[in-house]
């Protein structure tokens, strides 16, 4: 399953880039996809519920008929909230596929994972019974092909088919269990939904407001100018040559209604099972960049910061062993994901992924420095490891440093005053999408350490005209590179910096030495 | 964080304008059905099986080993008739089955539901529902009168034959046939389904003109 990644992380990064182009990166609906889906599930709620007082059990065609020919609180409305059904499949299934290409479906990440696809299949079971409700061909066609998979289950001795069968019309109770199955179903998301956020921190459950505004505008215009089709009345004795579909909802029902029920029945579980296992086929072993985060406690200072950053909320803090009137960081590696975010977030460098701790970052460059002194020494760029390799062609042809690091929210502050002291003109830090960052909060806290004095600060002492921040993702390659040589060239216009000497480096950027913790 | 991408308005609505047309499109595709302009005749209907049984009246001395409440005054062992499903259109065999009661052990009420192909156009159908089993039902058990019941179980001699003959009544009877000739346009569906209220078999078309199923011919157009 693993060598699936690959081909998933390029279908994401060429969607990706497309969006970028035409959004731009913070507009980007794409990387908003499970926040989308959740914007979703409300508007479909807020319709239903208007949706729901027009709705006739004793004749459901004929009341949506009504509906479909009531400008003002129908049409639209019920355009709506099926055209929100179709973007909620839409964007649950990019989530899903983005979480994927990205490695994060499993270990941590599975209780998430599961909750998801059981929010998912509960969504199109919900969109499954929607359209039967309004009981036109297409509804129809979906009750009967469902009756017919259900048949074949040991369950009821009587086919459920025979209700379409055309001996009597189809009774209000169908209608009624239709319905019910059709309201409770988003209840039991809402539990749903709870689960799948249970292990972050801060989960974020909507998109930026101006985006989200922007497209529930965008679909409310949309259902205006394209009000949603209504095929004609479900018919007993009569054979529909086609039916208007919602392939999102729909596509496999040409497919289904192919194959025998037990074929659709072991294809469907089979399809099942492989989602389900996904945690279980794209694991990784818990060491070199996937070993959880570990703490020193001969300098963990008790401060608690690292609690706080930790968008996974797998560090508590406890009591000490060692007589210190302090907290002790302690991190469950169970729901740790060594995502980093902690190294960035620790002034005395005292925890973090194996490797990675602030004092990891600064060894190597302290050892054999980045910015070799010169008459003119170059910038240096800091970039994401998943920054896409194109920009960083692109940035090779630059006269610049560049520095790859797992995840900009790993960044220790004191690595650019490092950088700085040992003579670049400046630092350009360069991200994923904030809303990208497998990290979950990456970019929002290093610019806010390095910005606006969240602990584990940069120091007062660094110029902050020397740094930038900037984000990199697919598609805004060129705007990326000019902005980025165009910071370049502001740096080199600032008057240039004295490096201090080599021996004093290690002074200046430890905030907190091993001794002083330990004293 | 900075963003070297900034906002523009004229990619973005073209972004919104196809994203926003996908979702519109797709949400209505009109996927093929039924192609062919082939009619259906479907079968439909639940009835309840024959039940063959052997019974036998139990003595006083075997009714007295059971408390009051549970005396039965005969008692009946057996199962429930299985079925031979035949259809015929303009002569020729269009599908047969062997239909069961329905239930793992079978003692459940017959369900049919089956639909064939057929061609569009006039054509004579012949359905046969013939039970299997030749055996007798048991008879002279139903004389029994039991004298023997008073006070809260009086009469339920009475009410035991009055069940045994209520299930015979709803039974299927063990041959039923139709033979009639139905004018069935492309694309429509002609229902055959069992009128348990005059046992007989009915043809219902998408004007719902029921149909005498009792084996004489007679035409149907819609």
């Amino acid at each position: 399953m693993r060598l699936l990644e690959r081909p998933a992380r390029r279908s994401v990064a060429l969607l990706d880039g497309l969006a970028t182009r035409a959004f731009g990166t913070a507009w980007n609906p794409f990387h908003q996809t499970g926040t989308v889906a959740v914007a979703m599930l409300l508007v479909l709620t807020v319709t239903g519920l208007d949706l729901v007082f027009f709705y006739r059990l004793a004749a459901p065609y004929a009341s949506v008929v009504r509906l479909q020919t009531d400008p003002w609180l129908g049409a639209w409305i019920r355009t709506l909230h099926r055209y929100a059904s179709g973007l909620f499949v839409a964007a649950g299934a990019l989530h899903a596929l983005r979480l994927f290409a990205q490695e994060r479906s499993w270990g941590p990440r599975t209780l998430a994972w599961i909750s998801g696809l059981v929010i998912f299949g509960a969504g199109l079971i919900c969109a499954w019974t929607g359209y039967v409700m309004v009981w036109d061909t297409f509804g129809e066609r979906l009750a009967r092909e469902g009756a017919r998979l259900f048949d074949a289950l040991p369950v009821l001795s009587e086919p459920l088919g025979r209700i379409f069968a055309g001996e009597q019309p189809v009774p209000s109770a169908f209608f009624f269990v239709n319905l019910f199955v059709h309201i409770a179903l988003p209840l039991g998301l809402g539990v749903g939904l709870w689960l799948h956020v249970s292990r972050v921190a801060r989960p974020t459950l909507l998109p930026p407001r101006r985006l989200l505004w922007a497209i529930v505008a965008a679909l409310v215009v949309g259902s205006v100018v394209l009000p949603a089709s209504l095929g004609p009345s479900a018919d007993p004795f009569g054979l529909a040559p086609s039916t208007p579909s919602d392939l999102l909802i729909a596509w496999w029902l040409p497919i289904s209604e192919r194959l025998s029920p037990g074929v659709v029945w072991a294809g469907g579980l089979a399809a099942a099972l492989a989602a389900v296992l996904v945690p279980r086929f794209t694991r990784r072993r818990r060491e070199a960049s996937w070993a959880p985060s570990q703490v020193d406690s001969r300098l963990c200072t008790g401060c608690d910061q690292c609690t706080q950053d930790c968008p996974w909320e797998a560090i508590t803090m406890v009591e000490r062993d060692d007589g210190r009137a302090t907290l002790l960081a302690r991190v469950d590696a169970s729901r740790c994901v060594s995502c980093g975010i902690c190294a960035g977030s620790c002034a005395p460098m005292g925890i973090g992924p194996p490797g990675r701790t602030g004092r990891d970052q600064l060894a190597p460059l302290r050892d054999d420095g980045l910015v070799p002194p010169g008459p003119t020494p170059a910038s240096v760029a800091i970039c994401c490891e998943r920054v896409p390799s194109g920009h960083l062609t692109a940035l090779a042809g630059l006269d610049a440093r560049i520095h790859r690091v797992p995840c900009v929210g790993n960044l220790h502050s004191s690595v650019v005053e490092l950088l700085l002291r040992q003579g670049a003109p400046g630092v350009v830090i360069c991200g994923c999408p904030p809303r990208d960052c497998v990290g979950r909060e990456g970019p929002k806290w290093l610019e806010q350490r390095l910005f606006a004095g969240r602990e584990a600060e940069l120091q007062p002492r660094v110029d902050r005209r020397r740094i930038a921040l900037l984000t990199l993702a697919p598609g805004n390659r060129a705007e990326a590179v000019a902005a980025i040589e165009a910071h370049f060239r502001r740096f080199a216009a600032l008057e240039p910096t004295e490096p201090l000497p080599a021996g004093e480096l290690g002074a200046v950027c430890d905030p907190v030495s091993v001794e002083e913790a330990v004293s | 964080m900075t963003t070297p991408s900034r906002w523009r308005i004229v990619p973005a609505l073209v972004g919104t304008t196809i994203l926003f047309g996908l979702l519109a499109w797709t949400s209505a595709v009109p996927l093929p059905f039924h192609r062919s302009e082939e009619a259906r005749l479907r079968l439909s209907w639940t009835a309840r099986p024959d039940r063959l049984e052997e019974c036998r009246i139990l003595s006083p001395a075997e009714l007295a080993k059971a408390p009051e409440h549970m005396r039965r005054r005969v008692e009946c062992e057996g199962r429930f008739a299985s079925y031979d499903l035949r259809v015929e259109v303009d002569g020729r065999l269009a599908g047969e089955a062997v239909v069961r009661g329905g239930g793992l052990r079978h003692d459940r009420p017959i369900h049919v539901l089956r639909e064939l192909s057929v061609t569009p156009g006039t054509r004579r159908i012949r359905l046969s529902f013939v039970r299997r089993e030749s055996v007798e039902l048991s008879t002279g058990v139903d004389s029994v009168i039991a004298e023997a019941d008073t006070g809260l179980f009086a009469g339920r001699a009475e009410r035991e034959l009055a069940e045994r003959a209520r299930r015979r009544q709803a039974a299927i009877p063990p041959r039923l046939e139709l033979d009639t000739t139905v004018t069935i346009g492309r694309r429509a569906v002609a229902l055959i389904t069992w009128d348990a209220e005059r046992k007989t078999f009915e043809l219902r078309t998408a004007q719902d003109r029921p149909s005498p199923a009792s084996g004489s011919p007679a035409d149907h157009r819609f």
